[in-house]
């Protein structure tokens, strides 16, 4: 038996482990776990990982930036080539920064228009994962940010935080098919749900009747029954509404208020007054 | 021992930094682009070079970190990247793998079993089994060719899984 077991060691170890594995993601019944001191370890090395990899990828194209227009004003003007290639790298330099400025502007007005606890994010990265869309933000724990909270742009919703670590956090996105979220037609004032669809174009207008008035362009606003987003927050605009001659509930899509490619930075609200047991559903598409 | 414990790390370090890597470039790209599963590279260089204990641990690390930097994790990329492991040695002691080209074909033919291992197991797990969930697949499995074609002198200049001697599923008994 011994000698049995010490000839097929490494087969019977692999075999465990493959049964732990088993065991192990059965167990975890597809439910988000708070993250362990392994977890946030690996996650810690990670954000700063991402950081530098943001920083030198800003670095770079800012670099090319700047190549290519003192390559496009050495064709133009042999002469001034060093000065117009120096002023317009300022240019590209100063554009990049008014934008920049624009974006915080637009959040510093947010901050005066809807006052609060807030914690301002920046955008590392997206997971690995295409059937789990979420994001990587560069503030966590140790800023105030907490699991479930609502993040936001000046343009409407972009999703809750689903789980922090102590200097990062990830952010489930409203048009993750696990998200939902309870949002009003402006014009109507009708209450509707919101679902995500799993592209970013698209989000799912939910749960409203047939016989009820809705247009192409109405604007969608959350309505703060969630118990996660404040109400009035932009969701954005009905879209491919489809009345169907049977079933209680009309079909109609929604475009977002917020563009996802162009994520750069976010804010992330303080918990809701009222706020609920997070409301993410776990099981579903894969 | 040590020098696998050492692999082991280099291994882990590797994955983290290519993860990190991998979503900032995503990011860069847009939302819609499809991932690059450079954890199945990795894998699968484990199933052609690293003996089965220690290629299993590393193939287990490997699947619990992506499984991680996933958001939600469940285990899923665990399991599934021990399968691949398994299968991906099984196979290696049916193929002749010594080139980058080949590295690329094998690691995307990984792509392919850890792709459509992922949607049966959540699916069947989830009780939803959608193949539109499986439309992006072609892209990535071309896009993560392209990784392992770019990630083979990394590889072979870390010597990850260095030790193995034979190939096949037992075969270092």
């Amino acid at each position: 038996m011994l000698s049995f077991l010490r000839r097929h060691r490494e087969p019977l170890l692999v075999t465990l482990l493959l049964a732990y594995a088993v065991l192990n993601f059965l167990q975890s019944n597809r439910r988000v776990r708070e993250p362990n001191l392994v977890d946030r370890v690996a996650l810690g090395v990670t954000a700063p990982l991402q950081r530098g990899v943001v920083a030198t990828v800003d670095g770079v194209s800012g670099t090319w930036s700047r190549y290519v227009s003192l390559r496009a004003v050495r064709q133009q003007n042999e002469g001034l080539r060093e000065e117009n290639g120096k002023l317009r790298g300022e240019v590209v330099g100063l554009a990049e920064v008014r934008a920049e400025n624009d974006r915080l502007r637009r959040l510093l007005h947010y901050e005066e228009a809807s006052p609060g606890p807030k914690v301002l994010a920046r955008v590392l990265g997206v997971n690995p994962d295409p059937n789990r869309l979420t994001l990587r933000i560069d503030r966590g724990e140790g800023d105030g940010v907490r699991r479930g909270q609502a993040v936001v742009t000046t343009d409407g919703v972009v999703g809750q935080v689903l789980r922090a670590t102590a200097s990062a956090a990830d952010v489930l996105v409203v048009f993750d098919p696990n998200c939902r979220l309870g949002g009003r037609i402006q014009r109507t004032r009708a209450r509707v749900g919101v679902a995500g669809a799993g592209d970013e174009q698209a989000l799912k207008l939910e749960y409203l009747l047939r016989t009820e008035d809705l247009e192409e362009g109405d604007l969608v606003l959350t309505s703060g029954t969630d118990g996660v987003y404040p109400p009035g927050l932009v969701v954005g605009r009905v879209t491919g509404v489809q009345r169907q001659t049977s079933g209680m509930f009309l079909n109609a899509g929604i475009l977002p208020a917020v563009s996802f490619a162009k994520l750069e930075e976010v804010v992330v609200l303080a918990p809701q007054p009222s706020a609920a047991p997070f409301p993410v559903r776990t099981e579903g598409r894969r | 021992m040590s020098s696998t414990v050492v692999r082991l790390a280099v291994t882990l370090l590797l994955t983290l930094f290519l993860l990190a890597l991998e979503s900032v470039v995503v990011k860069y790209l847009g939302l819609s682009v499809a991932r690059i599963d450079v954890t199945v590279a990795i894998v699968a260089f484990l199933a052609l070079r690293a003996g089965l204990l220690e290629g299993a641990l590393a193939a287990y690390a490997v699947g619990y970190l992506l499984d991680l930097m996933t958001g939600q994790p469940t285990g899923l990329y665990t399991l599934v990247a021990l399968v691949t492991f398994l299968l991906g040695r099984f196979t290696a002691s049916l193929v002749d793998v010594r080139s980058a080209i080949s590295f690329a074909g094998f690691a995307m033919a990984g792509d392919v079993a850890h792709g459509l291992l992922a949607w049966a197991i959540g699916g069947v797990t989830g009780k939803q089994l959608h193949l539109a969930a499986l439309a992006g697949l072609p892209l990535e499995v071309m896009l993560t060719g392209l990784a392992a074609l770019l990630l083979y002198p990394l590889l072979r200049r870390f010597g990850l899984g260095a030790e193995r001697r034979e190939p096949g599923l037992l075969g270092n008994r």
